[in-house]
C-alpha cells in the first residue's frame, strides 16, 4: 500500500485508520461506518462523496466524537491526529482539540449557532476558549474573522442575531467560527447543500482562498461530484458504509475502476448531453444499513457481478495513489 | 381491501412495541391497568352487600340485584339486611344450610362500621376486617380509598373526553382556518384564561341551590372549563404545521374536501402526538380533583374522595394511618402515570432523548 | 416536430400572474406591506412539452407552481387552461379541472401521508372524484404502480417502508391517476439520490412520451432542466428574466443572472478553467425587491438606467422564441 508518488508522511496530518462506528437500535446493532481508512494532508482537499446514509456524517462524526449518545460507538480503528488517537482520548482533552485544532462546518449553520446570541458573542466565545482571555481581544479577533470570511461591515454584523442573516451569510459566520483559531484540520459536512449555486460558489471560493491562505487541511463531504471535481484533490467514494474507491480527483474522474463510480459519473445529466435521452441508471437502490448485501455492498446493483462478489473485495491499488475495492477492476470494459 | 380490516398501521405498532421494550413505563402500565380493571369491579370486592347467600335452599347474589330486606332472610327489620349480621347469625346456626359469603373487604364507603361505638379513627384492625383503619366517622378507609380511587378516574377520563373534544374541535378549526376566526378565538381565550380559577370555584360552589350539591357534574363543569385551552392550543399549532405539509397540499391539488382533509388526513395525524399527553392529563387532573377535594370545594360528603381523606388525615395526624395511606395511594398513582407518561413519550419519539458526547 | 411552422396551441397560458403575500407585522396582524412572491409572470406552455423553470432558493418557483394548481389563488393574473381562466374560478367550479393540474412534491416524504397504506395513497384521486367502485379502484391502482416500475404488492404497504426514490414513484402514481395533462413538478428530483435522480427523471421521459403529458419543471439545477426541458425560463425575485429554448439559454444566455447561475454550476469535470462570474451580495427579499433592474445590485454590468427603470421581457435579437429582461444586449 505504498503508492509510488505518496507524499511525505510528515504531510500526513490527520489519519483515520480501519474506523468502524456502529449504532444500537430497537433492532440491533448497525454498522454504519465499516472499515474506512484515509489520510487528509496538509494544505489539501479530500473530498468524501457517496449517496445518502452511506455514512459520510458519520464519518466525520467519529472522528470530532460527536455521535448521538448512547446509541453510537465507535468499535475500532484508530483516528490519528497530532500524535494521539483520537478515538480513544479522553473528553476533556478532546474538547480542547474540537474546535480548536479540528474545526467543523455543518450542513445546517442554523445547528452551529445559537439563535438567541449576538454572532459576535459566540464569536469571540471561541477565542476566549481555546486562545485569548480578554474579552475585547477575542471580540477583535472575532470582527477580524468575519472580515477574512467575506462579509461585508462586520463590526455591525457582530452585533447581529442569526436569524438577521442570510443562509450564506450564515454559512459565512459558522466557517468564520470553524476557522477562528487556526485549527490544523477543518471538516466542513455538506457546507454548501442548503445554499443556491451562485452563493455556494461564493462559499467554495472563500473556503478556497481560505485553505490556501493558512495552510489549512479540508475534509469536504458532499453528495455533489460536480462539487468534488471543482474543489478536491483527494477522493473517497463511499458506498454503504465502506470506501468503494479513492484517489486523485484527475484518477477517480478519468478512469474510474469501480463499477459504483462509473454508474455515478454516467447517470448524472450534463449541461452538454443530449436532452431527453435515456439517461443511465444504477438499477436498484442503496441498501439499508439492515439489509445489507454480503460480499460486495455493490453486487444486487452491479451490472458486472459475478459469483465472486459473494466475497466482500478488498482495497487495491489501480494506479499511482488510487484504490478500489472489486474484483473485476482489470476486466471492465474502458469507458 | 374491499372487506373492512382492523389494521394497526405499522408506525403504531412500532410505537407499541417501543413502549412495551421500555421496562418501567411498560410495568407501571401493567399494574395500574389492573388496578383500574379491579376498582371497575369494586362492588364485588369492597362492599357491604353478600356476594353470595345460600338461604333456605336459595341462592342470593345482592351485589347486583335488587335490594333484599332484613325480613326475607327471617329477621326483624324491613330496611336493607346488614349482611355481616346476617352472615354471622347464619354462622352462629350449627346446622350450616345457611350461609353468606362476603367480599373480602365487607364495607362499603359510606357507612359506619361500627354502629354504636363512638365516633373516632380505628388504626388497622385485621380481625375486623377494616385493614387500612377507619376514619373519624368510622368509615372503612380502605373502602373510601378505592371507591374516590373510581371517582377520580371517572372523573379525569370524562375530563380528558371534554377537554379534547373542546380542544381538538376548536383547535383544529382555528389552524385549518386561520385568518379572522382564529384571532378572534385567540382573543377570547385570552381573555378566558385571566378569569382566577380558584376564585371561581369557591363562588360557585357558594352558590350553587343545596339541593344539587357540588355534584361531579357541577365540578367537571367548572374545572373542563378552565382547561380546554391548552389542548386547544396545542391543536392550533399541530393543525397549522399540519396543514402546511406537502401530502395536504396534494389532497387538496386533488380537490379533496376540507371535511375529508381534515378527518382523513390532518387529524390521524395530530392524534397520534396526543396520545403522549393522556397520561400527564390523567395525573393532573387527578391531582386537580384531589386538591379541591382536600380544600373542601370538591365534591360533596358524604362522596369517598382522596382529597377529602387527605384532609381528614391532616387535621387527625394523631391517628397517621389515614393521611398515609391516602398520601401513599396519591403518590403511587403519580408516580405510576408519570413513569408511563414518560415511557410513552419515549416511544412516541424517541430522538428528542438523545444526548451528545 | 413535423408540424414546426404551426405553433402549437398553447395549453396553458399565464398572464401576467401575481401572488403577494401579506406580511403581518405589528401588534394587530395588520398587514402592511407584502412579499412579492410572484410578480407579474406570463408565459406559454403548449401541449406536450416541458418548460423547465429554474431560478434560487425564494424566487418564486414553487408559489408560481402552487398558483397554477391553485393552492394559492393568484393576487392577480389570469391562469387561462385550454382558454379557461383557472385564477377566476371558485373552489367548486375548479374540482372538475383539477384532475387536468396535478402536481408531483419535492420531498417524498413529507408528501405521502405515512398512516396510509400505498394502496390508499394513490386510489385517494378516484375516491375524491368518485370514480369506480372498490375493486376497480383497486385494478387502476395496481395499473399505476406498474406504470411507475412499482410491485404489485406496494400497495398494502405503507410509505415509510419504500426509499426515497420509491416514494417519489408513488407520489407520481398518485399525481397521474386522473389522467391529467400538465403535471407540476415541483424540484422532483432533488431529494433524491444521484443515481436515483435518474432513474425518476427517466421515468418522467417515458410518461411523457407515451402519455402526451405537458410538464412545469422546477428545478435549480441547471443540468437536470436542462436535459428534460424543451423550453427554460429563468426567474428571479419573482419576475422570468429570461426564456428561451433549453440548447439556447445553454449555448447563448443573454441575461447577465443567467450567465452567472451557469458559470456557477460545478460541473463534474476536474482541472476545469472556467472563468466564474462572481456574483456579489445574496438574493434580495421579494417584500423589499429594489427599484428598477431587480437584478442591479448584483449585476456586473449594472447602469444608472438599470437602478431606476425596470427592463420589460422582449425579444432577443436575432434570437427566435428567446425572450430577455435586461436593457443591455449582451
Ligand atoms: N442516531 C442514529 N441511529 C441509528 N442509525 C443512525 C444514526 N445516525 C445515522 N445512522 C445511520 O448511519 C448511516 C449513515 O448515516 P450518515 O448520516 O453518515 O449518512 P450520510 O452519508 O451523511 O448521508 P446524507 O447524505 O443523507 O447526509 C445511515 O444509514 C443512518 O441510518
Ligand atoms: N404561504 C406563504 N406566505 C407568505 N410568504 C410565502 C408563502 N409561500 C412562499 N412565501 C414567500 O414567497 C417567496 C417565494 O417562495 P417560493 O417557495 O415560491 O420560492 P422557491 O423559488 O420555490 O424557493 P425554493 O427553491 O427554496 O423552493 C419566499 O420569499 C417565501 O418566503
Ligand atoms: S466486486 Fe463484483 S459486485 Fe462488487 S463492484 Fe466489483 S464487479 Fe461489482
Ligand atoms: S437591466 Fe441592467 S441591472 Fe438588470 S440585468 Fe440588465 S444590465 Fe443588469
Ligand atoms: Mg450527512
Ligand atoms: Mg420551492
Amino acid at each position: 500500500m505504498t503508492p509510488v508518488d505518496a507524499p511525505a508522511a510528515n504531510d500526513v496530518i490527520l489519519s483515520v485508520r480501519d474506523l468502524v462506528t456502529t449504532f444500537d437500535t430497537d433492532s440491533g446493532r448497525l454498522t454504519a461506518v465499516d472499515g474506512v481508512s484515509f489520510d487528509v494532508r496538509r494544505g489539501r482537499t479530500l473530498g468524501i462523496v457517496g449517496e445518502s446514509g452511506c455514512g459520510k456524517s458519520v464519518t466525520a462524526l467519529s472522528i470530532m466524537r460527536l455521535l448521538p449518545q448512547p446509541m453510537g460507538r465507535i468499535q475500532g480503528g484508530r483516528i490519528l491526529f497530532e500524535g494521539r488517537d483520537l478515538a480513544t482520548l479522553p473528553p476533556a482533552e478532546l474538547h480542547r482539540i474540537r474546535g480548536g485544532r479540528i474545526g467543523m462546518i455543518f450542513q445546517e449553520p442554523m445547528t452551529a449557532l445559537n439563535p438567541v446570541q449576538p454572532i459576535g458573542r459566540q464569536l469571540s466565545e471561541v477565542f476566549l476558549l481555546h486562545r485569548t482571555r480578554d474579552a475585547a481581544d477575542a471580540w477583535r479577533r472575532g470582527t477580524e474573522m468575519l472580515r477574512k470570511a467575506g462579509i461585508p461591515a462586520p463590526e455591525i454584523r457582530m452585533h447581529e442575531y442569526p436569524h438577521q442573516l442570510s443562509g450564506g451569510m450564515r454559512q459565512r459566520v459558522v466557517i468564520a467560527m470553524a476557522l477562528a483559531c487556526e485549527p490544523a484540520v477543518v471538516i466542513a459536512d455538506e457546507p454548501t447543500t442548503a445554499l443556491d449555486v451562485t452563493i455556494q460558489a461564493q462559499i467554495l471560493e472563500l473556503m478556497q482562498a481560505l485553505q490556501r491562505d493558512l495552510g489549512l487541511a479540508v475534509v469536504l463531504i458532499t453528495h455533489d461530484l460536480g462539487v468534488i471535481a471543482e474543489t478536491c484533490d483527494d477522493v473517497i467514494v463511499m458506498y454503504a458504509g465502506r470506501v468503494a474507491e479513492s484517489g486523485p480527483v484527475e484518477s477517480i474522474f478519468d478512469r474510474p475502476a469501480h463499477p459504483y463510480t462509473r454508474g455515478l459519473l454516467d447517470s448524472i445529466p450534463r449541461l452538454e448531453g443530449t436532452r431527453k435521452a435515456r439517461l443511465r441508471v444504477i438499477e436498484g437502490m442503496v441498501p439499508g444499513l439492515r439489509d445489507l448485501p454480503a460480499g460486495c455492498r455493490f453486487h444486487n446493483r452491479c451490472p458486472h457481478r459475478i459469483d465472486r462478489c459473494a466475497t466482500a473485495p478488498n482495497l487495491e491499488a489501480v494506479g499511482p495513489g488510487h484504490e478500489a475495492a472489486c474484483h473485476r477492476w482489470r476486466e471492465l470494459p474502458p469507458r | 381491501m374491499n372487506l373492512p380490516r382492523l389494521r394497526v398501521d405499522p408506525l403504531t405498532h412500532k410505537k407499541l412495541q417501543r413502549f412495551r421494550s421500555i421496562q418501567r413505563g411498560y410495568v407501571s402500565f401493567l399494574i395500574l391497568a389492573t388496578a383500574v380493571v379491579l376498582s371497575l369491579a369494586a362492588e364485588l370486592l369492597v362492599n357491604s352487600r353478600a356476594l353470595v347467600v345460600r338461604h333456605e335452599g336459595r341462592w342470593h347474589f345482592p351485589t347486583y340485584g335488587r335490594i333484599h330486606t332484613g325480613k326475607e332472610f327471617g329477621l326483624d327489620y324491613a330496611y336493607e339486611v346488614n349482611y355481616r349480621e346476617l352472615g354471622r347469625k347464619f354462622a352462629a346456626d350449627p346446622s350450616g344450610r345457611n350461609w353468606v359469603l362476603l367480599p373480602p373487604v365487607p364495607y362499603n364507603p359510606l357507612e359506619n362500621c361500627h354502629p354504636g361505638e363512638t365516633f373516632r379513627p380505628r388504626p388497622p384492625d385485621w380481625a375486623r376486617q377494616n385493614f387500612l383503619g377507619t376514619d373519624q366517622i368510622n368509615r372503612d378507609i380502605l373502602a373510601r380509598l378505592v371507591y374516590g380511587f373510581r371517582n377520580a378516574l371517572a372523573f379525569a377520563a370524562a375530563f380528558i373526553v371534554l377537554t379534547y373534544a373542546v380542544g381538538i374541535s376548536l383547535g383544529c378549526l382555528m389552524g385549518y382556518f386561520g385568518g379572522w376566526f382564529d384571532l378572534l378565538v385567540q382573543r377570547l381565550i385570552e381573555i378566558w384564561s385571566n378569569i382566577p380559577f380558584l376564585f371561581v370555584v369557591i363562588i360557585v360552589a357558594s352558590i350553587v341551590p343545596a339541593g344539587i350539591g357540588m355534584n361531579l357534574g357541577v365540578l367537571l363543569a367548572i374545572v373542563v372549563l378552565f382547561s380546554w385551552t391548552g389542548m386547544t392550543y396545542y391543536m392550533r399549532s399541530a393543525t397549522y404545521r399540519e396543514k402546511a405539509r406537502d401530502y395536504v397540499h396534494a389532497a387538496q391539488v386533488l380537490g379533496a374536501s376540507t371535511a375529508r382533509i381534515l378527518f382523513r388526513h390532518i387529524l390521524p395525524n395530530v392524534l397520534s402526538t396526543i396520545v403522549t399527553f393522556i397520561p400527564f392529563t390523567i395525573a393532573s387532573s387527578i391531582s386537580a380533583l384531589t386538591a379541591l377535594d382536600f380544600l373542601g370545594f370538591g365534591l360533596p360528603p358524604p362522596t369517598p374522595s382522596w382529597g377529602e381523606l387527605l384532609r381528614q388525615g391532616t387535621s387527625n395526624l394523631q391517628s397517621p394511618w389515614i393521611v398515609a395511606s391516602a398520601f401513599s395511594a396519591l403518590v403511587l398513582v403519580l408516580v405510576l402515570v408519570t413513569f408511563i407518561g414518560e415511557a410513552i413519550r419515549e416511544a412516541f419519539d424517541p430522538r428528542k432523548f438523545t444526548l451528545y458526547q | 416536430m413535423d408540424a414546426s411552422d404551426v405553433p402549437p396551441a398553447p395549453l396553458l397560458q399565464l398572464e401576467d400572474v401575481q401572488m403577494h403575500f401579506p406580511v403581518r407585522e405589528g401588534l394587530f396582524l395588520r398587514s402592511t406591506r407584502s412579499c412579492r412572491a410572484v410578480d407579474g409572470v406570463s408565459l406559454q406552455l403548449p401541449a406536450g412539452e416541458t418548460l423547465g423553470l429554474v431560478g434560487e432558493s425564494g424566487c418564486g418557483k414553487s408559489t408560481l407552481g402552487k398558483c397554477i394548481v391553485r393552492l394559492h389563488q393568484p393576487t392577480a393574473g389570469r391562469i387561462r387552461f385550454e382558454g379557461t381562466d383557472l385564477a377566476a374560478l371558485g373552489q367548486a367550479a375548479l374540482k372538475p379541472w383539477r384532475r387536468h393540474l396535478q402536481m408531483v412534491f419535492q420531498d417524498p416524504v413529507e408528501s405521502l401521508n405515512a398512516r396510509h397504506t400505498v394502496g390508499e395513497i394513490v386510489a385517494e384521486p378516484f375516491v375524491i372524484h368518485g370514480e369506480g367502485d372498490a375493486r376497480e379502484r383497486r385494478e387502476r391502482v395496481l395499473g399505476l404502480l406498474e406504470k411507475v416500475g412499482l410491485p404489485a404488492a406496494a400497495a398494502d404497504r405503507y410509505p415509510f417502508e419504500f426509499s426515497g426514490g420509491q416514494r417519489q414513484r408513488i407520489g407520481i402514481a398518485r399525481a397521474l391517476a386522473l389522467r391529467p395533462r400538465l403535471l407540476v413538478c415541483d424540484e422532483p428530483v432533488s431529494a433524491l439520490d444521484v443515481s436515483i435522480q435518474s432513474q425518476v427523471l427517466n421515468l418522467l421521459l417515458e410518461l411523457q412520451r407515451e402519455l402526451g403529458l405537458s410538464y412545469l419543471f422546477i428545478a435549480h439545477n441547471l443540468a437536470v432542466v436542462k436535459h428534460v426541458s424543451d423550453r427554460i425560463a429563468i426567474m428571479y425575485l419573482g419576475r422570468i428574466v429570461e426564456l428561451a429554448p433549453a440548447e439556447d439559454i445553454y449555448a447563448a444566455p443573454r441575461h447577465p443572472y443567467t450567465r452567472a447561475l451557469l458559470s456557477a454550476i460545478p460541473r463534474p469535470e476536474p482541472r476545469g478553467t472556467r472563468e466564474r462570474i462572481a456574483l456579489q451580495g445574496d438574493v434580495p427579499s421579494p417584500i423589499s425587491p429594489p427599484p428598477g433592474c431587480p437584478f442591479h445590485p448584483r449585476c456586473p454590468h449594472a447602469t444608472d438606467r438599470c437602478r431606476v427603470e425596470a427592463p420589460a421581457l422582449r425579444a432577443a435579437p436575432g434570437r427566435p422564441g428567446h425572450t430577455v429582461s435586461c436593457h443591455l444586449d449582451l
